[in-house]
């Protein structure tokens, strides 16, 4: 199901525009390949200091290497969300994400799951499969051998097996699942309340195997360790994701704004927000296990105002700016700059009000109870903020066609071979 | 999750024809006339149920498929009053790709939930219990159509059947009393008529998206897994005729769309005709064939035709109109 389209819009550009914009495009593409490097190395650095973590977690199981462990996972989550802006658009970034981000998952592939979770179903026969306690099993009619668990076996077995997206084996979403467990508050207050004794060794050991489910997390927290350092080369200098980028600036520029617009209207207001309102399912939570979601949603938001103005704050504190594509329509229509910030700003309030009321007691769980007004209100005002500057994005695309001055390059529909050329 | 759908920026080739006038004229010839069926149809499947609630009803089922293809046959125009308070989210729940339609049923009719009894309450309940897509389990899934209660299948089915028709209503009311003045006149919600050109046109492309990826591509799954049971609306017998449906309306409005350029237009419609030939020549109503290598790529030759009619519509129509396709809710996961 995927990309279906993209021979279509390959060969799409913007307008040629003057030699002085096109210099700015440079500047501007150069500072987004920047920003997504950091990025992508803060989440690495992040993964690493959960994969501390982690470690001592399995070696020594206790209450408080378990908070360690998820205070970790949260942390290495803000710079991740604020990523989530460059997979649309960059064909390689797309291609990659499900290794780390897939969502949402059928859990009961990995570990136990309590019975209201029901078993296969007409969308997915491994969907109780739980490997963490069977050491050898049949998938598509072939027999498994999972005595050892290791990143490879995630990777090139598990992972969407049967050709089943919910067949999610790897990334944050799996290893928050083993961290937090199921959330079974439904629509009530609280997170999943895995206890540290699903690690433990001997008669301690609750939820069964603890060996193997301790050898699970590990071999995933290895195997995102590795995905991010694949993504983080490859938005280095001579990387592919920058070469690409830059080897057309008016394809670049249409990333950018492909990446913004999707990532705003269909996935999150709609796929992820929306959609999960309307069913009042906390399974249709982004960070579902963890109660994170709130967090999510925002630093999903920040990251599409990063790539606007051109300004990403690292984990560290260092600011990272250049060159926008703010400036850029400011230079061919002021007002309109104008709208974009405002709506950009006013998304980031309307998220951040959902994520207040989360921090201070009322989950986002709860917000998506049925007939629950005040969460829908803090919900749809998201939603409602995200539609709306999909359009102002839709506007800064034409408005950077017709405002680009002479409409004279017309080489990618003429001609496409001669984009390439 | 990897699939997505990256933006077409095509250049802007020819100058911009006017297109004010041909733009209002879709709204009210186009549009309107099926937002009035739509309507109509959904207060008749209302009336069926009051009448007659048990699934073997022959007029229940007749209002049902009717009110269906009406349905269809506006699907692709997400935008405006289908979309304020979430009207088409809670009539049309589908694909529904975590089961959460038959697991939200079984729910309510093992509880008894009472929301059933009063509008609005039903209208709180998951969108997976509401619209065409539930109703269909209770009418034709023999898992459904037994289930717990009769009393309460019976009210149950009442409650989709009335809340389908309240939403359709409002659907309707809000076309003909603000948004297809909107549409003629812009001036607040579109800026001009290029803005309302392009929503025009981008329905177009959601709609043969939707089509190729969900209608087509979902039962289709790969060659070594096909999907048969995903198909839109099998328990009905509909899958195929939603195809069809669908092309039929989209071809009308890419054919005013392109009224002003026949060039464009007699390719479109060329396409058009080829792939609603071969639709009809499919015989297969749920897709069954997808499972068998013999037929199979019958229905791949249709997906393909389907995919031909989106890079046409992007290449050639988008140019014309001088618009782009920007976003829409299929972007993303």
């Amino acid at each position: 199901m995927k990309s279906l389209f993209l021979a279509g819009t390959a060969v799409a550009a913007l307008t040629l525009a003057p030699a002085a914009m096109a210099a700015d495009k440079a500047a501007v593409l150069s500072n987004y390949s920047n920003i997504a490097e950091a990025k992508y190395a803060d989440s690495l650095a992040t993964a690493k200091v959960l994969q501390t973590a982690v470690e001592a977690l399995v070696a020594s199981p206790s209450a408080e290497n378990l908070t360690a462990a998820r205070t970790a996972w949260l942390a290495a989550r803000v710079p991740y969300q604020q990523s989530e802006v460059f997979r649309f658009g960059n064909v390689i970034v797309d291609e990659w994400e499900g290794k780390v981000n897939a969502w949402p998952l059928d859990e009961g592939l990995i570990d136990y799951v309590d019975a209201s979770y029901g078993g296969a179903t007409d969308e997915n026969a491994s969907a109780v499969l739980n490997v963490v306690a069977n050491p050898s099993f049949e998938l598509s009619g072939k027999a498994i051998d999972a005595t050892d668990i290791t990143p490879e076996l995630l990777a090139e077995t598990l992972h969407e097996a049967e050709g089943v997206e919910s067949n999610v084996a790897t990334g944050y979403h799996a290893i928050e699942f083993l961290l937090w467990g199921q959330d079974l508050n439904g629509t009530d207050h609280g997170a999943g309340s895995r206890s540290w004794t699903d690690y433990a060794a001997g008669d301690d050991c609750t939820g069964g195997n603890c060996d193997r489910r301790g050898a699970y997390l590990k071999a995933a927290t290895a195997l995102l360790i590795s995905d991010l350092e694949w993504i983080t080369a490859q938005w280095a200098e001579g990387g592919e994701a920058r070469t690409t980028l830059q080897a057309d600036e008016d394809a670049g520029i249409t990333a950018m704004l492909t990446g913004m617009g999707s990532l705003s209207y269909g996935e999150t207001a709609g796929e992820r927000m929306r959609l999960g309102l309307m069913l009042n399912d906390p399974e249709e939570e982004h960070d579902c296990f963890s109660d994170n979601t709130h967090n999510s949603h925002y630093y999903d938001g920040l990251g599409v105002q990063n790539v606007y103005i051109g300004e990403y704050v690292r984990v560290n504190g260092e600011v990272i700016s250049g060159a926008s594509l703010s400036e850029m329509v400011m230079s061919v229509d002021p007002a309109l700059d104008a709208e974009m910030r405002v709506k950009l700003s006013d998304t980031m309030l309307a998220l951040g009000r959902i994520k207040t009321a989360a921090e201070a007691g009322f989950s986002y769980d709860q917000m998506l109870e049925a007939g629950n007004a005040g969460g829908e209100t803090l919900i749809m005002g998201g939603v409602n903020g995200l539609v709306d500057q999909t359009k102002s994005i839709e506007r800064i695309v034409a408005a950077l066609k017709v405002d680009g001055v002479a409409v004279e390059g017309s080489d990618s529909l003429d001609n496409p071979s001669a984009v390439f050329e | 999750m990897l699939r997505s759908f990256f933006l077409a920026l095509p250049l802007a080739l020819s100058p911009l024809i006017a297109q004010a006038d041909a733009t209002g004229g879709i709204a009210d010839g186009l549009i309107l006339p099926l937002m009035a069926d739509l309507a109509g149809s959904g207060a008749a499947l209302s009336t069926a149920a009051e009448a007659d609630c048990s699934p073997e009803s022959s007029d229940l089922q007749a209002a049902f498929h009717d009110a269906l293809d009406a349905w269809v046959r506006v699907s692709h125009l997400r935008f405006g009053p289908t979309e304020t308070d979430n009207r088409a989210f809670s009539l049309a729940f589908w694909p529904d790709s975590r089961s959460k339609t038959p697991k939200a049923l079984s729910a309510m009719i093992a509880k008894e939930n009472p929301a059933v009894a009063e509008p609005a309450s039903f209208d709180e309940v998951s969108i997976a219990a509401q619209g065409y897509y539930a109703l269909e389990f209770m009418l034709f899934d023999p898992a459904y159509t037994e289930l717990g209660n009769a009393a309460y299948r019976c009210a149950l089915v009442q409650a989709q059947s009335a809340g389908i028709a309240d939403k359709t209503a409002a659907i309707h009311h809000e076309w003909v009393n603000s948004f297809a003045a909107e549409m003629r006149d812009p001036a607040t919600r579109y800026r001009n008529s290029e803005e309302v050109t392009q929503e025009l046109f981008k329905s177009l492309l959601t709609g043969l998206q939707m089509t190729a990826d969900m209608r087509l591509g979902r039962p289709l799954g790969t060659f070594e897994r096909p999907r048969p049971k995903r198909a839109e609306a099998y328990r009905s017998g509909r899958s195929l005729r939603h195809v069809v449906l669908t092309l039929e309306s989209l071809n009308d409005l890419a054919r005013a769309l392109a009224a002003q350029d026949p060039d464009v237009a007699g390719s479109l419609e060329a396409q058009f005709d080829k792939t609603l030939q071969r639709a009809a020549n499919l015989h297969d109503p749920v897709f069954a064939g997808v499972a068998d290598p013999a037929t199979r790529f019958r229905v791949e030759a249709l997906q393909q035709d389907v995919l031909d009619l989106h890079l046409m519509a992007e290449q050639q129509l988008g140019p014309a109109l001088g618009v782009e396709a920007g976003f829409n809710s299929l972007d993303g996961d």
